[in-house]
């Protein structure tokens, strides 16, 4: 048993579930607001790239943009198929392929 | 079955409907929870852990979000935090979904409320509004156990790759956020979001040391957008 992991699993679950529930069991009469809605339908359109880019364009703590950076051609190729609704497994498995190429002949 | 008001034979057979109706989500489910498995197996999570994961907090975009987290040794509250806000959305489906199951048990909607997922939300939306709860249930009972059974399987065979660097496979996470985001892109607003949030993040990242820039971007550029643009069609 590892003390820390299965303390961040249940702070996850106790998390999620706070987002799930409480509306859910107040079986909420009125829609939320327009702009709540809007909000919260913007949040992971905002977290996922702010999570996603750093992991691509930071090495050890600087910037590492640069075409011989096999990353940023994943992030690319991932973008690219992503956006004309290719599935997230085939996308992802081609943008891996793609870096792992790239690590390769790099 | 469970005994669910007010008609239980209407109920099942709307159960199996949502049921018939996720056919189609279950292969890329299953698929998703199983790169998730073995990709958290390769991140140095114990089977127990993933498997403890996928059942007590069953959200997948904040679980790969977590497991290369985890993996750095960041700290409890952030990785916590950062869940939260990653999964602030259900707010809007619970909020939608709620009015439908006004005649159930209470001890049900404790259970209902924990698999509140986007697929299943996406099913009983697109087929009534408001969604049937019976729809809602056979689709979450289909997604679950695909993305479980995925999760279970992928563990399983997340062990036998050796060298996952050489095969790029690192850049999964990052890969799995970047679709996540493409394919909820739908106003040519929510690009600006998007990319204010990653040039807010990368900044952050470079200036300031441990994982916060994610939620901090995240929430500054959401909440920007949702006080700047206008609010979206009903």
């Amino acid at each position: 048993m590892r003390g820390h992991v299965w303390l961040t699993i249940v702070g996850m679950a106790v998390a999620t579930y706070l987002t799930r529930a409480p509306l859910f069991l107040a079986l909420a009469r009125r829609p939320l607001p327009p702009r709540v809605r809007l909000w919260l339908r913007l949040v992971p359109i905002a977290v996922l790239p702010a999570l996603a880019i750093p992991m691509v364009l930071v090495r050890d703590g600087r910037l590492a943009v640069g075409l011989g950076q096999p990353a940023l051609w994943g992030a690319v190729v991932v973008l690219l198929l992503a956006a004309w609704r290719v599935n997230l497994f085939v996308s992802v498995a081609a943008a891996v392929g793609v870096v792992a190429l790239l690590r390769a002949v790099g | 079955m469970p005994r669910m008001p007010p008609s239980s034979s209407r109920d099942n057979l709307s159960t199996r409907e949502g049921l018939v109706a996720s056919l189609p989500l279950v292969p890329s489910v299953f698929v998703y929870g199983t790169v998730f498995g073995g990709l958290a197996v390769q991140s140095g999570l114990r089977h127990a852990e993933i498997w403890g994961m996928s059942l007590l907090v069953f959200a997948g975009a904040s679980q790969f979000v977590a497991v290369p987290m985890i993996a750095a040794g960041a700290p409890v509250l952030s990785v916590v935090v950062t869940t939260y806000v990653v999964n602030m959305r259900h707010y809007l489906m619970a909020a939608t979904l709620a009015p439908s199951f006004r005649s159930f048990r209470r001890a049900w909607l404790v259970l209902i409320a924990h698999v509140i997922n986007d697929e299943s939300f996406a099913v009983a939306a697109a087929r009534s509004s408001p969604p049937h709860p019976g729809v809602y249930i056979g689709s979450a009972l289909a997604i679950s156990a695909a993305f479980v059974g995925g999760v279970v399987v992928g563990t399983l065979l997340g062990g036998l790759v050796r060298d996952p660097e050489r095969y790029g496979l690192d850049f999964a996470f990052p890969a799995v956020f970047l679709s996540l985001a493409a394919v909820q892109l739908r106003r040519r607003s929510d690009w600006l979001v998007a990319i204010g949030a990653a040039v807010l993040a990368l900044a952050l990242a470079l200036a300031v040391p441990g994982n916060w820039h994610i939620v901090i971007a995240g929430l500054v550029a959401s909440a920007a957008g949702a006080l700047l643009l206008p609010v979206d069609p009903a």
